[in-house]
């Protein structure tokens, strides 16, 4: 008797562990979008600030801002986008860290899972010998 | 003034990013799957082979795509190119029709071909000479032509991976029908 009450608590712990990593594993997908999204932006910003440092102090930078092409300065111009690299790079960095952090969650998740597998199976085949 | 835009760039750029953090993601998946892919293969089971060759053959297709983007990517870039090169041995004061939208044209003279605006990506334009704007052009359909080089190198490694992994999987399956 107490063994069944056990095992239902068992299966039941199993269950919210199974729910807990996939949870994990929905996160996990969603950094990687994320990333992918900003490592576009990154590549793209970084095109655009070869192109610039290419240009002549009187060489004349527009913006693209909605329907309409704004004139902007240079330097200006050049400022914006070294900025845009680098609210990026620190973007992808934190990335980084809180993706390393899911999949050492994952990790721990998947090996608690398989020790309560374990123990619910030892309790079955103690339950079925006695 | 003309306005050259960056058509190609975008998808290439896709294509390219695509390609980098992909390669990143993939260089991950197999450090954490504890890469002896030859070694652990053989003593796989059938289930996780299969996997694996899926896993495979999904990553190889990926490739294909990025591949085909940077393909296409490159051919338009060609063409803006050739147009630009058209452009420069037009007189001014040339009648042409302007396109509004795509479907719409109305009749224009040409001013002046000397300055084009580039597309650089992010929303920036700029003003270029002819020159420069065929030099440009020039640069990206190299920067595009390397990349392709790159991922097809990747793509061929991945698709021989996948092969390996359907022949193993192949041998373990007659390995294992006689024995029913």
């Amino acid at each position: 008797m107490g063994s069944t009450a056990a095992l239902k608590e068992l299966q039941r712990d199993l269950e919210n562990k199974a729910n807990d990593l996939s949870k994990l594993q929905k996160d996990i997908a969603k950094n990687h979008q994320v990333r992918k999204k900003y490592t576009i932006q990154l590549g793209e910003n970084e095109l655009a600030l070869k192109e610039l440092d290419l240009l002549n102090e009187d060489a004349n930078v527009y913006k693209l801002i909605g329907p309409v092409l704004v004139k902007q300065d240079l330097a200006e111009a050049n400022a914006n986008v070294r900025k845009r690299i680098e609210y990026i790079s620190a973007e992808l960095k934190r990335l980084d860290a809180t993706l390393q952090d899911l999949e050492e969650k994952q990790n721990s998740k998947k090996e608690a899972i398989f020790k309560v597998q374990q123990r619910i199976q030892s309790l079955q085949a103690g339950k079925g010998k006695a | 003034m003309m306005i050259f835009s960056n058509f190609g760039g975008k998808a290439a750029l896709n294509g390219k990013s695509t390609l980098h953090s992909e390669a990143v993601v993939i260089e991950r998946e197999m450090a954490s799957r504890g890469a002896g892919v030859g070694l652990e293969m053989e003593k796989m089971s059938v289930e996780q082979l299969r996997a694996l060759k899926e896993q495979a053959d999904l990553e190889f297709n990926l490739f294909q795509d990025s591949l085909n983007n940077i393909r296409t990517a490159t051919a338009r870039l060609e063409i803006a190119s050739s147009a630009l090169e058209d452009l420069s041995l037009r007189p001014q004061g040339k009648k042409m029709l302007v396109p509004l939208t795509a479907s719409l044209y109305v009749p224009g003279t040409l001013d002046d071909a000397e300055k084009v605006l580039v597309d650089v990506g992010t929303g920036y334009f700029i003003e270029k000479t002819m020159v420069e704007g065929k030099e440009y052009c020039e640069r990206k359909i190299n920067l595009l032509k390397s990349n392709y080089d790159q991922l097809l190198e990747v793509a061929t490694k991945k698709k021989s991976i996948a092969d390996e992994t359907g022949a193993i999987l192949q041998a373990k399956l007659k390995q294992l029908a006689p024995i029913q």
